[in-house]
């Protein structure tokens, strides 16, 4: 499965800062293949880079630019709070924590194959687990190993905890979050924004049971929080259309927050098998980006 | 509400089971650890007051669907006063079936016994018992039927022209019930309670209701009042008519018939009391005449109207008809003539001079016809032709022996005989009555309460009483034995008493017509209007053409009596020679004529007070309710369906309010890649 989503490499949308030659622009324009644009020249300008042609041609004097190549940081934010366990098992679907764990691993993987450097948060109501970003294969161990440790347990603070770390991060990243996002829209496009402002490509899982969307029992059911612990019993075939109604709210409301932020995101349903919704991810990027 | 099978209401609380399913399953929630705890939260809050509303009204509904299946196989009944005879087993069902001629007065051309027999045959039918018993008003025998429904066929079950007899009627339901040991007894009474019938003030209700009263099983009386109060007071009104007299007079060589008729008219509706010319038919032995009389009052009595007879007639019979009205049963008269036999009497004395005053008001006819009376000693009676007697005045001691037998012999045949006491009374009973002893009075009594409704002391024919409050008496002696006081002295003293017989009239006077013991002779006209009608009535079992009132039973003759004329019988059935004594018309058996008609009491339209009625059964399980001639409407109507059809109605609106409201869906969440149905899978490399 690995073997074929290598054949689709793993884009970022957004120029990024890197040390290392590779396959993603850096917004350092310099002498490299691809050029950027043209400006004015201005003293103390490498004459090297000035279009003579033009210069011939108009008379004026104009500086060609050239975008660099860099490889990617790639920081993966998983949600590890206590909603992310459930799992109805539909048509052998998984739960959404085995399923964000799938994902971020297989992209971890797919990053560091072509040499870019892989990150991981993991979030509940504190930042669990935060491991920088690096691009050796020993370190991706590392990374799996903190995903299979990973226990969704408590509530969610992903707001803050985006927050804090569309601020840690320092250079430009791709940041993929994977969550159910069981938060607010508004303070959800805000994260979003806080990202965009730092120029961050962010790309978004979002991660929802077929349970969760159908919400099709049948009979009195006792439902118990899985992050606070609360319960309540309730007649499912009462408040199924109230539920749907409050769902389709806040789904509209999210695609919303995404659309206006410029979010890469990604709606998955756990009982799809991951390598779709992957192959779904790389693909849509390479579109985006233009395969070279 | 009543219920035929009421027991099964035992099962209401089913009704319940929805409650409890839904309680029970309350409690069998399903445990879940939910992420998605945000939605969930706000779909409860806002469903909270609406589904908590509706999950009442859906069980409300599965609730009312139960009951109503519920209720629907009870088989419940339209009529809330028919509950008690509906809702527990019954083992025997009586009905009490008036069918004297007033109950076959017609309200739109159906008679108020119809539409009772159809009305218990409706709601009898829908009943149910193991035993069905008929008392009709005519037999008073209790009459197994096969079914209720053959009340509609029963000849037992038609109209008859003698009067009912419902103190009689209810003890022989009372014997039947103590013969037959019933267990839950209905007894369905249909009556138009006329106060002829029903004598409120009879005391045998007083025992009988004491009596019915004592069973350990339970009985349950229903009366169906077919009274004009509750017919249509708009109902023309009905004439009746009766001959009062018929007798053959011989003017010069021919012969002629004097025939006195009264037509009454009831005074009900708004026709009251308008003149109208009514065509009155005389039938003598097949020949008709006709005259019109003009009627505008409630009564009309034509006397003495002359019919010749054609070649000087001896003996025969006639009719009398008015034009049909709403009560066929009182629109014909029958008498029969003869030669009238001699009003002839005897008086047995030790002393024949001390009852002179007796022979006197015996022998003195109110016709002029020949009035023999004779004094004979006791121990002088072997010649006596007991045959030939209209009338027998006892005054000295009480027979014994052969003349006591040839003196029953005379009353069974239905002679009359007035015992007077002795100067020594001895303790000789006759038919269980007889003397005690004088008891002289401290000073002369009158008379404070006698029976002016029947029998000798009864009103005259205009209605006026006689003067019997005038007698006064210094010495009377007192009765032992069972009778009925038809007059009687201060503190409840007899003064006039008859034996209760088969046939015939036994009277004891407790006084003499000495004038040292009473007046009697001195104000003689009460004493001779007693005895003339003593004679009549003994004058009526001589001679060989007799007239009696219909319920009499038919004198024994040696051949069988045969139906010469008479009433058509309902649904012009041959009427049964068992039922001719109740059935007006000519009956003859060898020589002998008989001329049966309506009782007299017949044409008295006085009912009963409903309260007094209700009255007569105080203390046992009784209602009452009035009904119509004619009226369509059954007693007892199931209303099953209404309660199926709530079922159905409630089991509708449960579906209506179960429904899960369209869910709203979900606009699909995540795009799948895959391709369509039936198209094949598109390799990753092509995606790529």
């Amino acid at each position: 499965m690995l073997a074929r989503l290598a054949s689709v490499p793993l884009f970022a949308r957004r120029p990024m800062h890197g040390n290392v030659s590779g396959k993603h622009r850096s917004p350092h324009r310099g002498s490299s293949v691809e050029f950027a644009e043209y400006r004015k020249y201005v003293p103390g300008d490498d004459l090297r880079r000035l279009h003579w042609r033009a210069l011939a041609r108009t008379g004026r004097q104009y500086v060609k630019e050239f975008e660099a190549d860099t490889n990617l940081r790639c920081c993966f934010v998983v949600d590890t709070s206590g909603s992310m366990r459930f799992g109805s098992g539909y048509e052998g679907g998984l739960s959404k924590i085995d399923y964000a764990r799938r994902l971020a691993g297989a992209l971890g993987y797919l990053a560091v194959q072509q040499g870019d450097a892989v990150g991981l948060t993991c979030v509940s109501d504190t930042v669990v687990t935060s491991i920088p970003a690096r691009r050796n294969p020993a370190h991706l161990r590392h990374v799996f190993d903190t995903l299979e440790k990973a226990k969704p347990a408590g509530g969610t603070r992903l707001v803050p905890v985006l927050h804090e770390l569309a601020e840690t991060i320092r250079q430009r990243a791709l940041v993929v979050i994977v969550s159910d996002f069981f938060v607010q829209p508004d303070e959800l496009r805000e994260c979003f924004e806080h990202f965009r402002f730092r120029n961050h490509d962010l790309a978004a899982f979002h991660l929802l049971d077929q349970q969760e969307l159908e919400f099709d029992f049948k009979r009195p059911m006792r439902f118990v929080d899985l992050e606070g612990g609360t319960s309540i019993l309730a007649e499912p075939t009462e408040i199924a259309s109230l539920y749907h109604k409050a769902l389709q709210s806040y789904l509209t409301a999210i695609k919303q927050a995404v659309l206006e932020t410029g979010v890469d995101y990604h709606a998955v349903q756990v009982d799809e098998p991951y390598d779709k919704a992957l192959m779904r991810f790389l693909v849509g990027r390479t579109q985006r980006v233009g395969v070279r | 509400m009543s219920f035929l099978q009421p027991w099964l209401l035992w099962a209401l609380p089913i009704a319940g089971l929805p409650i409890l399913i839904h309680l029970i399953n309350q409690r069998r929630y399903r445990t879940v650890e939910w992420g998605a705890m945000q939605f969930l939260l706000a779909a409860n809050q806002m469903s909270r007051g609406f589904a908590r509303v509706r999950q009442w009204l859906i069980l409300a509904m599965r609730v009312l669907a139960i009951a109503g299946l519920l209720f629907a196989i009870s088989r419940p009944l339209a009529s809330g006063w028919l509950g008690l005879a509906a809702g527990s087993k019954t083992d025997t069902t009586v009905v009490l079936l008036d069918c004297s001629p007033s109950m076959q007065r017609q309200e739109a051309g159906v008679s108020k016994l119809d539409t009772a027999r159809r009305h218990l045959a409706d709601v009898l039918s829908t009943l149910s018992s193991n035993r069905w018993v008929l008392i009709d008003s005519a037999s008073e025998t209790p009459l197994e039927l096969e079914a209720s429904t053959d009340l509609l066929e029963s000849p037992h079950a038609t109209g008859v022209s003698a009067s009912a007899d419902l103190p009689a009627m209810m003890q022989s339901l009372y014997d039947y019930i103590k013969a037959n040991n019933p267990g839950h007894t209905e007894v369905w009474i249909a009556s138009d309670l006329r106060e002829s019938d029903w004598q409120s003030d009879s005391g045998r209700w007083t025992s009988l209701r004491e009596a019915l009263l004592e069973f350990p099983q339970e009985v349950r009386f229903h009366l169906l009042n077919y009274g004009d109060n509750a017919a249509n007071p708009n109902s023309p009104p009905n004439l009746s008519v009766r001959v009062t007299e018929a007798r053959r007079v011989e003017v010069g060589s021919d012969a002629e018939l004097l025939v006195s008729v009264l037509v009454t008219r009831d005074a009900e509706g708004p026709d009251d009391l308008q003149k109208i010319s009514l065509p009155i038919q005389f039938e003598v032995d097949g020949a008709r005449t006709q005259m019109r009389v003009e009627l505008s009052g409630v009564r009309f009595e034509l006397k003495d109207q002359r019919i010749p007879l054609a070649g000087g007639a001896v003996r025969g019979w006639g009719r009398v008809s008015l034009p049909a009205d709403i009560n066929p049963a009182d629109d014909n008269a029958y008498f029969v003539f003869d030669k009238p036999a001699p009003r002839r009497t005897v008086v047995i004395a030790d002393n024949a001079d001390t009852v002179r005053p007796l022979s006197l008001a015996a022998s003195i006819a109110p016709d002029a016809a020949a009035c023999p009376s004779d004094a004979f000693a006791p121990d002088a009676l072997q010649t006596l032709a007991w045959e030939e007697l209209a009338l027998v005045l006892w005054t000295s001691d009480i027979p014994t022996g052969k003349t006591a037998d040839a003196l029953r012999a005379y009353v069974d045949r239905g002679g009359q005989v007035m015992f007077f006491p002795s100067k020594e009374p001895t303790s000789r009973q006759f038919l269980g009555v007889g003397w005690e002893a004088w008891q002289p009075l401290a000073r002369p009594a009158t008379p404070d309460n006698w029976r002016g409704d029947q029998d000798l002391l009864a009103n005259t024919a205009s209605g006026a009483s006689l003067p019997v409050g005038r007698w006064e008496v210094s010495r009377s002696c007192s009765l032992a034995g069972e009778f009925n006081t038809l007059a009687s002295l201060p503190e409840g003293k007899p003064l006039l008493a008859r034996v209760p017989t088969n046939a015939g009239g036994v009277y004891f006077l407790a006084t003499t017509v000495s004038p040292s013991d009473s007046t009697l002779a001195a104000d003689g006209v009460v004493l001779y209007v007693a005895m003339q009608r003593a004679i009549e009535a003994g004058l009526a079992v001589l001679g060989d053409a007799r007239s009696q009132s219909a319920g009499t039973p038919l004198p024994a003759t040696g051949e069988p009596w045969l139906r010469r004329a008479g009433d058509p019988s309902p649904h012009d059935e041959e009427a049964l020679s068992t039922s001719y004594a109740y059935r007006q018309g000519v009956y003859s058996s060898g020589e002998k004529l008989l001329a049966i008609n309506r009782p007299v009491a017949e044409d008295q339209t006085l009912q009963a007070p409903s309260e007094q009625v209700q009255q007569l059964f105080t203390g046992l399980d009784f209602d009452q309710v009035d009904t119509s001639p004619g009226a369509d409407s059954t007693l007892v109507q199931e209303v099953w369906r209404i309660f199926l059809g709530a079922m159905m109605l409630a089991m509708a609106l449960e579906a209506g309010i179960s429904l899960p409201r369209v869910p709203q869906q979900v606009q699909a969440f995540a795009p799948r890649v895959g391709s369509p149905r039936g198209a094949p899978p598109r390799a990753l490399e092509e995606v790529a």
